[in-house]
């Protein structure tokens, strides 16, 4: 009895679709638990980046998510590293002191071209031609998403001024004298020019996810600044101890690696490969002790940041990541 | 296409590796689960949704099977059991959804509207089957498992599996 004509059913899984969960499941063996554990083997990776960690602690949470759109508006990234710290230490450091950081920070940071609100366009042509540049999105969605919108917001610029006697007062006021502000820095200005950023957001009724996307900013150091230094400021202001941030702060290279700071009660975080690239994704789900709900992938590819984040798993944000095109 | 004679050709020569190559596990047996699940489903985007399932579960517990490579693919299947059995519960529970829908291979135009003509008409065939006809079919022609492997999958004999097997394509034959 010839069973052949029940063989047309048959045929090879797609190959993106193979891809996709080859990633899937490679994402999967990287639990960020052990980096945490090991963190001299995330400090090699590390090294091979580079970053600014100065507003570091900007990214304490439960804003995971607006820390992604933070550091895409205001920073030049080529490589994404987490580091992991703990935000009661950060709340204790900070509840005991007598900074009034908003106000410090307002004094010294001017917005030359302010930010305008979003503005939403038809198609993600159209969002191109006005962010001027090529606005990818994923081919593949998570079962139940839709888009529901993509919007642009204009480029913009700030410009930061140092100030060395604010800076060394607000770690002595949190206890850190151990570590003296770096020289040179009264007067120096810090400019960030933002390029558009365009945002893509989907929507199942119930979760929204973003796809943020933009040119790398531009940010210009006056010439000779010690990097590392405040770096590694920036590492004690997040609580991390001394040899930790020293550590740390001496095998980044600041110039191109973002570190983003990931609370170890709200998220765990491995490093990811999107599309040949390295990345990072962050999957608040997993937390311990419940956690925002907000994961995150964000990589960097050409002269553009990508930043994906939503209430689902991260692994079904690298799903969506490797796709977009 | 045996299941447990033809399986393993990476598993076999790595039975008794420390460290087996999943990558060439994982291109192995993807095949066998997509296609288990386009034969008990009929949805393309769900087959791909439940094989991901699948996987991430076998992915997250394949430490275990280092020193039992054997068992791996009949283990992988039952794990698909498990899911596909999971996901009609929840249909049942829901709401219905399956969309036939098949894309179709590559070829010419020609031959793709003659392979997704015959795909629809199988799958059309299959839908009327009762669950578990539908679900041996599956696995025999699917993912390719032995009778043996099907016994030891739903817990009936070998010699049960091929008769009911055997009944089931004389019918689709028939109505074909």
């Amino acid at each position: 009895m010839s069973d052949e004509f029940l063989n047309v059913l048959r045929r090879d899984p797609p190959a993106a679709f193979a891809r996709r969960l080859r990633s899937r499941l490679h994402a999967l063996d990287a639990p960020a638990a052990t980096e945490r554990r090991a963190p001299a083997r995330a400090y090699r990776w590390l090294a091979t980046a580079a970053s600014v960690a100065a507003l570091a602690f900007a990214f304490t949470l439960p804003a995971v998510r607006s820390a992604a759109e933070a550091f895409l508006d205001y920073f030049r990234v080529v490589n994404f590293a987490g580091v992991a710290f703990d935000p009661q230490r950060v709340e204790q450091l900070w509840s005991n002191a007598s900074v009034d950081l908003p106000t410090l920070i307002s004094g010294h940071v001017a917005i030359s071209t302010p930010p305008t609100p979003p503005i939403a366009y038809a198609s993600l042509d159209e969002a191109g031609a006005a962010a001027q540049m090529q606005v990818r999105a994923p081919t593949w969605l998570p079962p139940g998403f839709k888009l529901t919108s993509v919007e642009v917001i204009a480029a913009h610029e700030l410009r930061v001024t140092g100030d060395t006697a604010k800076l060394q007062e607000v770690l002595t006021a949190l206890g850190i004298d151990d570590l003296a502000v770096p020289a040179g820095l009264d007067g120096q200005v810090v400019t960030v020019s933002i390029p558009p950023i365009a945002r893509i957001l989907y929507d199942n009724g119930a979760k929204q996810i973003a796809l943020v996307q933009s040119r790398g900013p531009v940010v210009s150091f006056p010439a000779g600044v010690d990097l590392a230094s405040f770096a590694e400021i920036g590492l004690r202001l997040l609580g991390l101890g001394r040899a930790e941030a020293y550590d740390l702060a001496q095998s980044v290279d600041w110039r191109s690696t973002l570190l983003v700071p990931v609370p170890l009660t709200a998220a765990t975080f491995h490093r990811v490969e999107v599309q040949n690239g390295d990345g990072l994704a962050i999957d608040a789900a997993a937390g311990e002790n419940g956690g925002s709900g907000e994961s995150m992938v964000l990589w960097s590819g050409g002269d553009s940041v990508y930043a994906l984040r939503g209430p689902i798993r991260a692994a079904d944000l690298l799903l969506m990541a490797q796709s977009v095109q | 296409m045996a299941l447990e004679t033809e399986l393993p050709a990476s598993f076999a020569s790595q039975a008794a590796a420390a460290a087996p190559d999943w990558d060439a596990v994982y291109a192995e047996q993807l095949p066998r689960v997509y296609n288990f699940f386009r034969y008990r489903l009929r949805d393309d985007a769900l087959a791909e949704d439940l094989t991901a399932t699948t996987f991430e579960k076998a992915w997250r517990a394949r430490e275990r099977y280092r020193h039992d490579l054997a068992g791996f693919a009949t283990w992988l299947l039952a794990i698909a059991r498990n899911v596909a059995v999971d996901h009609m519960r929840a249909r049942r529970e829901h709401a219905p959804l399956e969309a036939a829908e098949d894309a179709s291979a590559p070829g010419t135009p020609e031959e793709d509207n003659a392979r997704a003509s015959d795909a629809e008409r199988l799958r059309a065939l299959l839908a009327r089957l009762r669950e578990r006809d539908r679900e041996l079919i599956a696995l025999k022609y699917g993912s390719g498992a032995t009778n043996r492997a099907i016994a030891k999958l739903t817990g009936l004999s070998e010699s049960n599996v091929g008769t009911i097997v055997h009944r089931v394509v004389q019918t689709l034959r028939r109505d074909w």
